[in-house]
């Protein structure tokens, strides 16, 4: 599978993808108008910059996840185990962003570890407003005029009484090497020598994805991966559907009686076979009601695969192909219609004294589209070779060995 | 950035292949980083991605998977010696200070800084290995010991490989540094080469790491 930003981030050297083309004179027109119209309003060199900053965008996007992961995980190691005893002013001095990065990336960075500090207290880092230790500043000594940032000249800060009463100072440096994100932390002691009193280095390894911690609800990365692990496995490998489904006939050309949608209520059971829920099997049970018309029940099964990857997944809704079969009985004055024979008017006058039934089995093929386990919506087709004579029910699709009587639609909720 | 799994099927080949092909360019290929992991080394790394082994082997289906990650920053996006650099500079610093770390005794203060072109390469640089010598346990200034410019303006005109020497004479002349104290440069000495070299002043005694 394809990084996300694959599709989306072309290189600027790259032509954009041919336009799709619909079909149909008009949209032609309002294609190549609309072409026409965009090509005179961007130069060359400014799409060249259009895509240029898109790309820029997308990456530095993807690069401060994963930088607030970085972030995420200090924050989390300093809770767990403080750099300091007790409550410590600390400035924050730099946060320096890779090579080639702007002060954008700098400033979302610099407010997402102060989020990290202000919710997670047990850090003991307390962040202190020092403008003028990260402000140039000029300090005049025995020695000669220096020039410098404030935090390097602990001693002018001194002279000045600024240092906010802070004694530490903190400075994050962010490098890209590779496809790796390396953090390195360091702390100084205000002090004419610049002591590093804390120093660490974080990275992402080639293999790990963001793990999108909550700022004020840090975990370790263990339990952030079982968190995780929890969440892909859903409910376990059994899941109970509660399904309401439309199935609509074709009413057959010349009946005087209408095939009416049948709407079932189904519950039932739906096994996976592993974690990945590649594979699935599943039965139910339904029953049916129409006013005045007829009730029934059915017993269904199928077989599902998933058709958009090898596991579910987190983020995408799920696709799966299946096929299946249900056995139904109908009940009542509407079963008149599913019968070979045309009902007489005294039929149908006595449905309600004789009770008519017809039971019919059935095969089906849909697609099944599902929302993490929690929410589905299927649309499938059905073959009843035993509805082939029925009087009113016709069919919608005649491939001569088999017709397609019933299109169904189905929006089920899984417990 | 996503990482890109490509699951190798034994009978049909890669279906995702990160290899230069019809699909993507030479220097497309250039930009990802990939390791190659056994199914279920994959799969504990990327469950949602990769489906867990079956229970009793098998012989068909995904046998291993190619885990590649995109570069961060692209080839050509930046420079192309500071992005050598700084791609490997965990490695190299790595190496850097565990020279010097052999070189000075213990309860030395460092100091550290780089001389390299680009100043933003240099910064990083120098604070990578300041984080290094003090994750070691070093004792780590961050502070920058300077010279004055007089001096400045007659190493320029030096050959590399004399001014080094002589600045470290200065530093301990002028008391810049003291005794106890030793001073780890990192530099290119040549505009067109991409390794760094080092070296280490300690009691005014220049001398080079690599």
């Amino acid at each position: 599978m394809w990084p996300a930003n694959s599709s989306t981030v072309r290189r600027p050297d790259e032509q954009r993808g041919p336009t799709r083309h619909t079909g149909g004179l008009l949209a032609v027109i309002a294609v190549f108008v609309a072409s026409a119209a965009l090509a005179g309003e961007l130069e060359p060199a400014d799409a060249f910059q259009t895509e240029l900053e898109e790309a820029r965008a997308n990456v530095a996007a993807q690069l401060q996840l994963q930088a607030y992961d970085l972030l995420d995980e200090l924050a989390y190691r300093w809770a767990e185990e403080p750099p300091f005893e007790k409550d410590t002013a600390v400035v924050l001095a730099d946060v320096s962003v890779p090579v080639g990065f702007g002060s954008g990336l700098q400033a979302l960075l610099e407010n997402h570890f102060v989020t990290l500090m202000v919710k997670n207290p047990r850090t003991h880092v307390q962040l202190v407003h020092c403008p003028q230790c990260t402000a140039m500043v000029v300090h005049s000594g025995a020695k000669g005029t220096v020039v410098g940032r404030g935090v390097d000249m602990p001693e002018a800060l001194a002279a000045a009484g600024v240092a906010s009463g802070s004694r530490h100072a903190i400075f994050l440096d962010f490098e890209a090497e590779g496809s790796v994100l390396v953090l390195r932390v360091r702390m100084t002691s205000l002090e004419p020598k610049l002591p590093i009193t804390y120093a660490h280095t974080l990275s992402t390894t080639t293999t790990s994805a963001a793990m999108l911690r909550s700022p004020d609800k840090l975990k370790s990365a263990a339990e952030a991966r079982k968190e995780y692990l929890e969440l892909l496995e859903g409910k376990g490998l059994l899941l109970i559907p509660l399904t309401v489904t439309v199935r609509t006939y074709q009413t057959r050309p010349g009946s005087f009686i209408a095939a009416q949608p049948l709407v079932f209520v189904q519950a039932g059971v739906e096994a996976s076979l592993s974690q990945a829920r590649a594979w699935t099997v599943g039965a139910n049970l339904g029953i049916t009601w129409t006013p005045d018309t007829s009730v029934g029940w059915s017993i269904q099964g199928r077989i599902s695969r998933l058709i958009t990857g090898n596991t579910v997944s987190l983020t995408r809704p799920d696709v799966y192909a299946f096929i299946g079969g249900a056995l139904i009985g109908i009940y009542g004055a509407g079963a008149l219609g599913l019968k070979n024979q045309v009902p007489t008017i005294a039929d149908i006058r006595d449905a309600t004294q004789t009770n008519p039934s017809h039971y019919y089995g059935t095969f089906q093929a849909g697609l099944l589209m599902r929302l993490k386990n929690r929410i589905g919506a299927s649309f499938y087709i059905e073959s009843a070779p035993g509805l082939d004579n029925a009087n009113a029910v016709g069919n919608f699709v005649d491939l001569g060995f088999m017709k397609w009587h019933t299109f169904g639609f189905e929006v089920s909720f899984c417990f | 950035m996503r990482p890109v799994l490509v699951a190798l099927l034994a009978l049909t080949a890669c279906n995702k292949d990160p290899a230069a092909g019809f699909l993507q360019t030479k220097e497309q290929a250039r930009n990802y980083d990939c390791t190659r992991f056994s199914q279920e080394e994959a799969h504990e790394r990327h469950p949602g991605l990769v489906p867990e082994p079956p229970a009793r082997g098998g012989n068909f289906g995904v046998k291993d998977a190619l885990i590649c990650r995109r570069r961060l920053v692209e080839w050509g996006e930046r420079n192309g010696r500071d992005e050598v650099i700084l791609t490997e500079l965990k490695g190299s610093v790595d190496d850097i200070v565990r020279l010097a770390h052999s070189t000075a005794p213990e309860k030395t203060t460092w100091y550290v800084d780089a001389f390299y072109p680009s100043p933003q390469v240099s910064q990083k640089i120098s604070v990578a290995a300041r984080v290094r010598l003090a994750e070691r346990g070093q004792s780590v200034s961050d502070h920058v010991p300077v010279l004055a410019a007089g001096d400045i303006a007659v190493l320029a005109r030096m050959p590399p490989w004399k001014s080094y020497g002589i600045a470290c004479r200065r530093y301990f002349d002028e008391r810049v540094l003291g005794a106890g104290e030793a001073f780890l440069g990192i530099m290119i000495l040549d505009d067109r080469e991409s390794q760094l070299h080092a070296g280490v002043c300690l009691s005014g005694e220049w001398r080079w790491l690599q």
